[in-house]
């Protein structure tokens, strides 16, 4: 464990000790209150009768646990449907971001073809723009694609797409393979190796950590996207989790919304709770620092 | 850009060996440059740089029964002279603001506290990151019904009955909608922060807080002057990302408020695009209001980028 | 992996990647004419209904299969698009990108944005006695609605008036006749403070405020004042007159007057009708199939459910808001597509003792069967007298439950044109009204009325 703000020796001395130790369990127990408690509400919540979440003072353990519930809210909502909806956007996303952004940034960084330049300032205007002021046209571009006239609704390529024209991934990844030593390209360069190969077998192999990421950012944003899933994927076979769950809750009891709310949480947990360590590392030694 | 500005990496670049066609190379090298460019110009192309011009030239058309016709700065005057414009601004402005206060700076302190513990550590990281792996759709679910709950069957209400404390009606009230929606927001999405701040931190050579200490630096001043600038670019560039995701506020005014609130108190721009759009069949002015707020975050970007090289 | 192959994999990566995202997006193409070559015709049909509504869906699939047998020329596709048939954004999205299904649903309010949209199809020619058996009884009132300029452009399947609906368990418990309910709003309010005085949480009287339901119930109780919502040319805002701020004061008086409205607000559609099934809301205004909602989606029970008419301000209603739904085609079909689909329609929805008309089938199952609704026929016609047969027959609620909402007919006011825009602005009166003690009326209806304004000037 290397230094931090505050030195191991001072932590392990007299008053410092007793303070270490008082405010570690302060926090302990503060976050676990803050960020599991109301996660223990919701499964638990989720198990009593509307008449029972309707009443004062809320009861801390349900009286008559209603494991209805869940069973109501994985078939009617088709909960199986929907996560393999959000998993099959969320990897064909990291799959096209993966592959067109370290393309681009390659080109970019490396191979710098005229103009160059100029395409990497068109796309880095567009990263102070949010999705919320496009919305419009580009719903009206997914609709009727220019020129070829295609219609992309309810395909997942309406989520696809639009995630690859991602400035910040680009602008990452060409930063790190500016990083990428000048010479290391050359000498492959001289021994014939063409633009691909040195991408393949030279730029990538160093850039493991920018990629993961790349892809932690691609799972997060078709993870926490709503607005776009919810205009392009109007068909209850198509949408994500999250509009699913919305579009569900009107015409359902609330215990039933929750119920699937718990149960939708559930592999994400345990995918992040089996890749925790990776993910760390993978953002530590991502190029994030300062 | 913050980043643009900062000191780059290593950008070692040298001339290729000259070769014998010159030319000939020049334009092949040109080829596969571009090749490797063209998937994502492509997509660039078509959800970011056309939508950017179709969205200017929608806002000045209307379509009627299959007819468009162009109407001049009608969509303009009749978005502005909506009731709801200003106060969905200023609703936007004050969200965006307590979140930077809130949502911004507490991920900041809750990194560096982690970052001073020797135990439970893992444990503590995976309770702030738990949140995250909910849908947004279900956090704010959980929150509507249960924690904001207006009764005293709610959870938060209950807890401050319980403490003797006055209680609040939450999303009903006007004057609490928008920290309700504050408290929300940060608490399903403080964790991404908090991880990428623990990353840079441990970035942080220990030898400057050595040095520091030896200069007799106490714990604040430390923080001030080795932790803040040696994560400044990652904190700008969090800053940016966080204005630019509060700005489009409107998953949480959709589900916590129903939309509005009460008279507007919730209505945010975003939800205001929505409404006219999908609600009010009325696509050409949602593009008004779209190019609106593109504006206002250009001039808004503009001064960001005015201000943080003048500090270089 | 030897490096060639490795490059090769790479090179097929990102060349397959770029083919696929300019060529793949075509997987849709839905278009295919609707008829093949052997003379049979496919048309989509939407609302069918979801996973959740297990008899529905299984007497809808019935129904296809019966109806293809009957037609073996027609194929049925049909799609569920949600829990509701009409979310308006999704239909409004839906309208804008052309996705509907060839034969879609809508509400009686939605005939102007689907004219707008110039996704409609004139259906005047094709709907008669040989497409509809029962076409002539069908209300002529309804066709009206769905028409314009003389042209048709959608078949009315279901029509609804709004009346009280009250839970009979509560009455009773706070002592009040269950057989003879508030007629008036100053009952009304006498009513909710003695349910709401039975505590626990339980709202006398209980109204939406959000998801544009605030402006529905908004424009029901305006009629029921003998107000209005738009001038006679439908241009002009119309609410922001005595009637409409009696509607506001009412509610006022209830909510914080008296606090018999309970503490939630911001209702929409399912919030009022979930509290509704547990027991926590003594009356509402609702269409008779409310109730239908509470007990298959939100777990309450019919026997605890009851219906008045409409309240007045000082006698009976001067007018309730009646409204419907209907069945749209999309431009562009065949003509054969459009006899296939009325076809189905007529099956489905218009043919006493098959469809949704269907009670023999419809009496074990737990939907209700003798609910004054849907009144499609015309008072006396033929088709009128077997389907109150049939339900009478075969009804499984008690239909002396809505004796009292039958018996006393108040006249029908239909939506106003641009209903669901004009929706959205009046929810932030009625929010207003229940959530801010200090709201001034006046302004509320003045701010609606700014907007309102403005949305018709943009519409027409």
């Amino acid at each position: 464990m290397s230094r931090t703000l505050i030195s191991q020796a001072q932590l392990r001395r007299g008053r410092g000790k007793y303070l270490y130790w008082t405010l570690l369990a302060v926090v302990v127990v503060g976050f676990t209150l803050v960020f599991l408690g109301p996660l223990y509400w919701m499964v638990t919540g989720a198990l009593k009768s509307g008449q029972e979440i309707a009443q004062t003072p809320p009861t801390l353990w349900p009286r008559d646990p209603q494991t209805q519930n869940y069973v109501d809210a994985w078939n009617n909502l088709d909960l199986a449907k929907l996560m393999f909806n959000t998993f099959y956007y969320a990897a064909g996303a990291v799959f096209f971001q993966l592959v067109f952004d370290t393309a681009a940034a390659y080109a970019l960084s490396k191979l710098r073809p005229a103009f160059g330049n100029v395409i990497l300032g068109l796309m880095l205007a567009t990263l102070m723009i949010p999705a919320m002021v496009l919305i419009v046209p580009q719903y009206v571009t997914a609709i009727d694609l220019p020129i070829i006239h295609v219609n992309l609704l309810d395909s997942p390529w309406a989520i696809w797409l639009p995630l690859v024209a991602n400035a910040f991934n680009i602008f990452l990844l060409k930063r790190f393979f500016d990083s990428i030593p000048e010479d290391l390209i050359a000498a492959a360069q001289v021994d014939g190796a063409s633009p691909l190969r040195t991408l393949w077998s030279i730029i990538l192999p160093m850039s493991r950590p920018i990629l993961g990421v790349v892809s932690i950012f691609a799972v997060t944003a078709v993870w926490k996207d709503f607005l776009w899933p919810k205009l392009v994927m109007p068909s209850p076979e198509t949408r994500t989790l999250s509009v699913g769950i919305y579009a569900f809750s009107g015409g359902t009891p609330q215990n039933v919304v929750i119920a699937a709310s718990v149960i939708a949480a559930i592999p994400t947990v345990i995918i992040f709770l089996l890749f925790q360590r990776n993910i760390m590392s993978g953002l530590t030694t991502g190029s994030l620092k300062g | 850009m913050a980043i643009m500005t900062a000191p780059s990496a290593v950008t070692t670049t040298k001339a290729p060996p000259a070769t014998v066609s010159k030319r000939g190379r020049k334009l092949r090298d040109n080829l596969t440059g571009h090749a490797f460019l063209i998937g994502a110009v492509v997509c660039f192309a078509l959800f970011m740089w056309y939508p950017m011009i179709r969205g200017i030239v929608m806002s000045f058309q209307r379509t009627r029964r299959g007819e468009t016709t162009w109407v001049g700065w009608d969509n303009y005057t009749r978005i502005i002279a909506d009731p709801s414009f200003w106060i969905a601004w200023k609703n936007t402005f004050i969200f965006t603001i307590m979140a930077l206060v809130v949502g911004y700076v507490l991920p900041f302190f809750v990194a560096i506290l982690l970052n001073e513990f020797r135990h439970a550590k893992g444990y503590l990281r995976i309770l702030v990151y738990l949140p995250v792996m909910l849908p947004p759709a279900s956090a704010l679910f959980l929150f509507k019904y249960y924690a904001y709950d207006p009764s005293d069957a709610g959870l938060f209400n209950a807890i401050l009955k319980f403490l003797h404390l006055p209680t609040s009606e939450w999303m009903q009230s006007p004057t609490m909608t928008i920290p309700a929606m504050v408290i929300a927001s940060t608490w399903m999405n403080m964790g991404s922060a908090v991880l990428i701040y623990l990353a840079s931190l441990q970035n942080i050579p220990g030898e400057l807080y050595e040095a520091a200490e030896l200069d007799g630096a106490g714990i604040w001043r430390r923080i001030w002057s080795v932790t803040i600038p040696q994560t400044r670019l990652i904190l700008a560039l969090l800053a940016m990302l966080q204005i630019v995701a509060t700005m489009q506020l409107f998953i949480e005014p959709l589900i916590l408020a129903n939309g509005a609130g009460t008279q507007d108190s919730a209505t945010s721009v975003a939800y205001l695009i929505y409404q006219h759009g999908f609600f009010q069949n009325d696509l050409n002015g949602a593009a008004a209001l779209g190019v609106i707020m593109l504006i206002v975050l250009a001039a808004f970007s503009a001064v960001y980028v005015r201000l943080t090289t003048k500090q270089d | 992996m030897s490096v060639p192959q490795y490059r090769k994999a790479a090179a097929l990566a990102l060349v397959a990647g770029l083919g696929l995202s300019l060529t793949a997006c075509s997987t849709k193409s839905d278009d295919d004419g609707g008829t093949d070559a052997g003379g049979k015709v496919t048309i989509t049909v939407d609302c069918q209904p979801v996973g959740a509504q297990k008899e529905l869906l299984a007497n809808w699939n019935a129904d296809v299969a019966e109806f293809q047998k009957q037609n073996p020329d027609i194929t049925i596709k049909s799609v569920s698009v949600g829990e509701q048939c009409n979310n308006p954004p999704d239909f409004t999205a839906r309208l804008a990108g052309g996705t509907m299904t060839d034969v879609f649903y809508g509400y009686m309010t939605d005939l102007q944005q689907v004219l707008d949209s110039g996704q409609a199809m004139d259906i005047t020619q094709y709907a008669t006695k040989d497409t509809i058996p029962t076409w002539e009884s069908v209300d002529p009132a309804l066709k009206e609605v769905f028409t314009e300029e003389g042209k048709l452009y959608a078949v009315p399947v279901k029509n609804y008036s709004m009346g009280l609906v009250y839970n009979k368990a509560l009455f009773k418990k706070a002592g009040l006749d269950t057989e003879n309910p508030p007629k008036t709003w100053a009952e009304v309010r006498a009513a909710a403070k003695k349910i709401s005085a039975l505590g626990g949480g339980i709202a006398g009287y209980s109204e939406y405020s959000a998801g544009n339901t605030g402006g529905w119930h908004f424009t029901a109780m305006t009629y029921s004042q003998g107000g209005k919502i738009l001038s006679e040319d439908g241009k002009k805002a119309d609410f922001n007159t005595a009637q409409g701020k009696q509607v506001l004061q009412n509610l006022k008086d209830m909510r914080y007057g008296d606090n018999s409205m309970g503490s939630r607000q911001l209702l929409q559609w399912g919030d009022l009708l979930t509290n509704a099934g547990a027991g926590k809301v003594g009356m509402f205004i609702g269409a008779p199939d409310a109730t239908q909602a509470i007990v298959s989606q939100f777990q309450g029970k019919y026997e605890d459910w009851a219906m008045g008419p409409m309240p007045g301000q000082d006698g009976p209603a001067k007018g309730t808001l009646g409204g419907g739904e209907g069945y749209f085609f999309k431009k562009d079909l065949t003509p054969e597509q459009v006899k296939a689909g009325l076809k189905w329609i007529a099956y489905q929805k218009l043919t006493p003792g098959k469809g949704q008309l269907d009670y023999v089938r419809a009496k074990p199952q737990n939907y209700p069967v003798g609910l004054p609704q849907p009144l499609l026929f015309t008072n006396g016609s033929e088709a009128q007298k077997q389907e109150l047969e049939l339900r009478k027959a075969n009804a499984n609620v008690d239909t002396a439950n809505f004796k009292v909402f039958e018996d006393n007919p108040v006249p029908i006011v239909g939506e106003p044109r641009n209903a669901q825009a004009i929706y959205a602005v009046l929810d932030s009166a009625m929010s207003g009204v229940l959530t801010n003690p200090n709201a001034n009326i006046d302004s509320l209806l003045k701010t609606a009325e700014t907007k309102v304004n403005q949305l018709q000037a943009a519409g027409s």
